[in-house]
This record gives structure tokens, sequence and C-alpha cells, in this order.
């Protein structure tokens, strides 16, 4: 932690610093809990392997540009970025210069790379010897398919999560995002954290493991439950589920509208078929338990969307929840920017970016009543604090500085 | 199981947790399995709704059997209380008096109604830390909605980015389970752990909301900043840029095939014997290939229907092809690469021979070990140790309150 102390009201990770390798989605996404915390994160990139999401779109007019993805500036929103070239031996010696500033290394590399960068972590704790580090790979730092490739998408189907999901009679299917990604991130910030708590305590680092299959099998429990007890998956169902009936998606007026809803109980259905004006269908035998709505689903789904498809979504979510019958719009992007919940509650982020100006960003999925937690700049373009980390964190000379770049290495 | 606990990142940490279903349940479980003592409050009629959730052995319903149940709360201790009653209520003050950490997830409504509010709880104890896993938020007009795991998932917007993307009649498509829940859950634990760090500085305790609308909605890839950035709205439908990156149905399976970079799809024709049709111009890079994805997948089906999953992975895999298998619940459990790490662990349980499977550490923390040392509680399994012991209750106030329906 640095030596002054912050003053009371500041984020709970103030004075933490974390030098982050990580690039794509996974690791990102947990150093932004951590600056979403108030962590100082430094980001460690170079213009010879620059993150892909930096390279993906949207761009503003369409128009690329590695400062200029969205992709890029939501997850790395209130971040600082350093450009060093680790093609360049000087470049590796300013990385463990960080290092040993650091509180938190954090990286998603393939299990092995950081070690053959020589910034694995047994040389790191020579430099730093209470660090923590986390390193978030595929497949983890051991086991026999430790080395194997792992993107994204492909990760939802390795972990078991698409041979569960998808509309019943249909193949396997994705989740819509790569999802192993924002789960391996969280389940990394918990571990960093609670690797802070310990080292509060004891003055101990240490190194973890997190492999981003076994943090979506762990969210996949009661998958992996029905298989132990009955030898056999759970089916793939669409969008219902075994102690609920209606339980799904229904189709609006309007192109792609839907609405979400469900009945917890025969009570919810009650007043479901109320709201819908056919309170006789409550006590319909077709309909009147779980085990005769579960048995007659199709039908009681077909006369739920015959209903809402005359209606607006909004209107459909008003009448239920005015019913207390769990219901809520299938939001898109534009409907998530636009709605008045979200918007009075803060949920969103409009700072100035050098290149993009002011965007809409998601921010902080949490609120501190002593503690606020918000996002105090937007993502870094490529290298935009590489002097000032060198300067103010490392305390080079600008003379130093001008030898490093001479060198090539901060690029 | 004799692990030291004191060998755990969080031990010493105490948590009180009111939970049911998966969010509060697997937001403690994590502190839980790092080391925390946990003490888990549940209603006296039937407890925690999970218990009654199933998967079962042999598919017979049992409160104490409840897969889902048993998975989220290793590592607990049990107490039953009736929050609704005052002498119920003055426990739960009680607990909390002497807990660093207290997660529920009891919706806006029956907050209110129960009277969960940090001034009241964090009257005796300024160190609390209070954490409100909430559907919607504790402010907002959406405050008092009522929601469900699917309702969320919808609200949070992922729903709307999954289903079949030739077929614009099929509604958006959850993920299997209770997946908003679990993201809300490990919102909470970063919340939790970062409240509590910052606890260290301050000395207080506060007040932590979490809205699972907003821990869903943080998750959606790059698909919400096509809004802001292009005014384009992202959904499901529509084909992808590149191809292939494709479910394939093999002989004994499905495989999921993913070429992003062009040298992955050289190494993928090689692998698939050089067949002529790969040199059609209407798949000379990843762009054509996407825009004649029908045409590929045509192609890759036919070659894929002789395959076998394993081998398929492991050749595409040793030429750095990120090819992956769809994984079955059984694949996992079966795993080479699982079993050499430690993943799985084994619960112990009366009504179970041999203990019940359930994936276990997701991270290994080197010097602070992950570990089951209890299974989940049954419900009131600690009444009794928790009052006596924790709260130094004498054994005729128990009774009385047990009498009353308290516990």
């Amino acid at each position: 932690m640095s030596s002054s102390a912050p003053p009371a009201t500041s984020p709970p990770l103030a004075g933490i610093r974390v030098a982050d390798f990580t690039w794509v989605w996974a690791g990102p996404f947990c150093t932004l809990q951590l600056a979403h915390l108030g962590a100082e994160v430094i980001r460690v990139e170079s213009a010879n392997r620059i993150c892909v999401t930096r390279l993906l779109p949207p761009w503003p007019d369409g128009q690329p540009g590695i400062n200029r993805s969205g992709y890029f500036n939501q997850y790395n929103q209130g971040k600082l970025s350093v450009a060093l070239d680790f093609n360049r031996p000087e470049a590796l010696a300013v990385a463990k210069d960080l290092v040993a500033h650091s509180d938190v290394v954090c990286d998603n590399f393939a299990a092995g790379v950081m070690d053959r960068l020589g910034l694995g972590y047994e040389q790191l704790r020579r430099v730093k010897p209470d660090i923590i580090m986390i390193s978030m790979s595929g497949y983890g730092a051991t086991g026999p398919e430790r080395e194997f490739v792992s993107y994204g998408p492909a990760q939802v189907p390795l972990s078991g999560m698409s041979s569960l999901t998808g509309y019943a009679g249909w193949p396997p299917m994705h989740v819509g995002v790569s999802y192993g990604d924002p789960t391996a991130g969280l389940h990394g910030a918990v571990a960093v954290l609670a690797a802070l708590l310990h080292r509060a305590r004891t003055g101990e680092g240490q190194f973890i493991d997190l492999s981003q299959l076994e943090t979506t099998v762990a969210v996949l429990g009661e998958g992996i439950l029905e298989q132990v007890f009955t030898g056999q998956p759970p089916p793939r169902c669409g969008n219902r589920d075994p102690q609920m009936a209606p339980h799904g998606v229904f189709p609006c007026a309007g192109e792609q509208r839907w609405v979400a809803l469900a009945a917890r109980d025969d009570d919810d259905w009650r007043r479901l078929a109320a709201a819908m004006g056919m309170p006789e269908l409550a006590a319909d035998p077709r309909f009147a338990s779980l085990a005769a709505r579960k048995a007659n689903e199709t039908a009681l789904e077909a006369l739920i969307a015959e209903w809402t498809r005359t209606k607006r979504a909004e209107d459909v979510v008003a009448l239920l929840q005015r019913a207390g019958v769990p219901a809520f719009v299938s939001m898109a992007n534009r409907d998530l920017a636009e709605d008045a919940h979200l918007n009075q509650n803060g949920f969103f982020v409009r700072l100035e970016h050098p290149e993009v100006g002011t965007k809409l960003h998601v921010g902080v999925p949490w609120r501190m009543s002593d503690t606020p937690c918000t996002v105090q700049r937007p993502a870094p373009c490529l290298g935009q604090h590489t002097e000032e980390v060198l300067s103010r964190i490392l305390g080079y000379s600008a003379d130093r500085i001008a030898e490093l770049k001479r060198a090539q290495a901060l690029t | 199981m004799e692990i030291a606990t004191q060998s755990q990142a969080l031990a010493g940490l105490r948590v009180l947790e009111y939970g049911h279903m998966v969010s509060a349940a697997y937001a403690t479980k994590l502190l839980a399995d790092l080391g925390a003592d946990v003490i888990k409050v549940e209603p006296p009629s039937g407890g925690d709704r999970a218990r009654q959730r199933g998967p079962f052995p042999r598919g017979v319903s049992d409160p104490d059997c409840s897969g889902l149940f048993l998975y989220l709360n290793t590592n607990k201790r049990g107490l039953t209380l009736d929050i609704s009653q005052a002498r119920g209520h003055a426990l739960l003050r009680r607990l909390a008096e002497r807990a660093d950490l207290f997660v529920h997830n009891l919706p806006p409504p029956l907050m209110d109604r129960y009277g969960v509010h940090y001034e009241e709880l964090a009257a005796g104890n300024p160190r609390l830390v209070m954490v409100s896993i909430t559907p919607f938020g504790l402010d907002g007009p959406y405050r008092d909605y009522a929601a469900t795991d699917l309702v969320l998932w919808n609200a949070g917007g992922v729903a709307y980015l999954n289903g079949a993307p030739e077929a614009d009649d099929l509604p958006p498509l959850k993920a299997f389970g209770h997946q908003a829940e679990y993201q809300g859950a490990l919102t909470a634990a970063v919340a939790s752990l970062g409240a509590l760090f910052g606890r260290l500085r301050t000395g207080r305790g506060q007040h932590v909301v979490v809205s699972i609308q907003e821990a869903v909605a943080a998750i959606l890839e790059m698909t919400f900043e096509y809004w802001p950035y292009m005014h384009v709205i992202a959904s499901r439908l529509g084909r992808r840029p590149i191809q292939p990156l494709a479910f394939l149905e093999l002989r004994d399976g499905w495989i999921f095939a993913c070429c992003v970079e062009e040298h992955q799809w050289q190494g993928f024709v090689e692998l698939m014997g050089n067949p002529e049709w790969a040199r059609l111009e209407l798949f000379e890079n990843r762009l054509a290939r996407g825009e004649n994805g029908d045409a590929l997948t045509l192609f890759l089906q036919e070659w894929a229907k002789e395959q076998s999953v394993m081998e398929v992975y492991r050749t595409a895999q040793q030429r750095r092809i990120p090819f992956a298998p769809v994984s079955t619940m059984g694949d996992l459990l079966n795993s080479e690469h699982l079993r050499a790490r430690g993943f799985f662990a084994v619960l112990a349980h009366p009504e179970v021979d041999g203990g019940i499977t359930v994936p276990g550490a997701p991270y290994q923390l080197s010097r602070t070990p992950w570990a089951i040392r209890r299974p989940a509680p049954r419900l009131g399994e600690h009444t009794e140790e928790i009052l006596t012991r924790d709260l130094g209750l004498p054994p005729a106030e128990i009774d009385a309150l047990r009498e009353d329906h308290v516990l």
C-alpha cells in the first residue's frame, strides 16, 4: 500500500496497485472489479501485441481505431495504460519494476506464457516477496490439457453449459455471450480479494491458479448433481422450468419484442389468469395445479402468447407487476440504455474520452453507503500513462525515460 | 475433516446469511470454502427454498438431500429462526452483533415487512457490513417488482442475445440453471470482500446493495456498446461475421469448431485431409466463410458425422486450433484433466454411500487452500449449538423459543 493514507471516504481498495497483464475479456473483467473498488489498475500493453478488444467493433461512425472500440472502452474503465514492448529486455525490466511497486499481478495468458516471459510467480516474488499473482488460464496451470488453446466462444461448450442450454429437441446452444469470461473474471476478483485480506493479516502473498473451465463448471452445480444422482443430465428444455409453469418468454407487439414471465406457484398463476382477463383459466382442470400445467404446457404457452402478441411488452409488464406476477421485458441494448430505472439509479457512466467523446458505459453494479465506488476515468488510450507511471510510480528520471524511448521499449 | 481453518484465507471471518435459492447462498459459499465461519439462517417452515429444488438422490424429494442446496451450502452451520416474530428478529440482531458480514437476498418488500434494515442491525455493531442482493436495487421504479431468475436474465439483457439465429419466431433463450442469481452472487462476493477490505482502513461497516439486473447488464460483452457507439440494436439474429464457429454433430457427440485465425482454418483443412471443397473461392477467408456459412456447415457436417469427438478435439488442439468438445455432465465427471487437478470434491452424506460429487475449488490459492470442512447443514442442524455456544442462551430460553415456534 502507498505510504500516505487515503481519505476515509475513498473507495475500499484505494492505495492498492494492480499490474494488469490481461487481455481480451476474462482478465480485464477481473481487474475491472478491482478498479471499481478503487484500486489503481495499470494495464501493461504493447503496440506490437494489441489487445483483441481494441481491434473489434463497435466503433463510433464505424471508423476503426485502437482507442475507439466500445468493447475495450467498456471493460477497461478506470484503468491506466503503459505501453511496453516485451521484445526489448529494457521493457521486461520496467515490467518487473512495476510489479515491485504493485500489490497484485493479474494475467490471463495460457499456462506457461508469463514464465517464458520471465514474469512467472517465482520470478516476480523475488522482486516483491508479498506479491499476489493470479493467472487466469483457460484450463489451469496444471493437468494434461494445461497448454490447450482456449477462446471465449469455445469455453461455453467446453464447460458443459452448451450441452444443457437450448430449445427442446434442438442442438446445443451458446448463451449469448462468452460466458466463461465474466464468470472467470468475477471468481478471480473474489480470489484476489481473499488473498489481499490474508496478506493484511499475515503479510503473506501467494499465487492463484484459476482455470476458466472450472469457474464455469462451478455455476453448473445442479447439472453436475443431476448426473451424479440419476446418471442423466438435465434435458435441454428451452425457457421452461421443472417447478414453475408458465415459465417463458412470449412475443409482444412490434419487431422482436418479447416479455419474460413466470408463475412461481398457484397463487401467481391465479393472478396471471385474472390479469389476462381469463380468471376461469385458474380453475380449468388443464391448468389448476403445477402438475396439470406442466402436462399441458404447450397449450398453456399458446394461450399466453395469444394474449401477449397484440400488446406492448412494457404494458404487459406493468399490468403483471401490478398484480404481483414476475415479468419483465426481454431487454435489448437500447432498452437498457434508455431505461428510466437504471438511469435514475445512476448505473451508467458518462465520461469524456479523448477519441470517442462522451459515450454511455455500463458502470458499477453495486452501491456502497460509506465508501462509494464510481468509475473515475474512461478507458485509457494505448500507452496514455506510460510516462506518468514511469515517473510518478517508478521514480524514473526524464533522462531514463528518454533512454527507454530511444531503445523503443515504450511502444 | 482435518483442515486447519487457520491456514485458510478468510479464517476468523464471521458471516451471517439469510438466503433462499442461489444468490446469497453462493456468495457466502465462496467465503465459507475459503475459511469463513458462515451461519445460515433459515425459516423454520421448510427452510431455504433450494431444499425443495433438487435434484434428489433416486428422485425422492427430501429437504436434507436437495442437490442444489447441498452444493450451495458447504462449510456452513445452519440455524432455523422465524424472523417475522419479534423474538426471532431480536435473535437475528444478536447474531448480527457478532458478525463481520451479513448477506441476504430478501426482496425489498420483505426487507420492509421483516424489518431487515442496516441501521437497526448495525446499531449494536457499527463494524457490520450488510450486503443486500436484490432483483432491481433499493431505489427506483422497479424496486418492488417481483422477479425470478428467468425474468432477471431477460431484464439484464443477456437472454435477448441468445437463441436460434435463423428462427425469429422462437423466443430469446435462457442459459441453463440460475445464471442471473450466480452473477448476482459473484458480484455480491466481490463487493462484500471489497467492503471488508475497506473496513481495515475506516474501522466502519456499511450497507452494500447489489442489483442482479445490473450484475447481468454488466456482462453483455461488446453488445451493449453497439447502441451508444453505433446506434445498432444487438440481437441473436443474423449470421456470424466469421466462420467456422459452429456446433457439429459427430458420431459420438458434439464438437464446437472454432477457427478465428487463418492458420487455424488451414490446420483444420489439413486435419480433414485437404478436401477439394475447402479450396473453393466461397471459403477463401474467414469473412467469405462467414458469408457462405450455410454451405460451409453442410460440407463440415458431412465430414463430421464419421468422426469421434475426443479424437478431433485432441488432433485439433495439437495443431493449436481452439476446438472444444460440447462437454456433457458425464464428460466433465470423467475428464482426466479435471481429475488430475483434483477439481471435483466429495461431500459426505448419510443417505448416499460414498458421498456426493460436486464441483470443487474454482481457484487454487497456493498458501491458503480452498477446502470442504463440513457438508451443508441439515435443516436446523446447528440451532442449539449456535444459540448455546455462540450466543450463550440458557437451555430454558431455547426450549421456550422452540415451544413458541420461533426456532
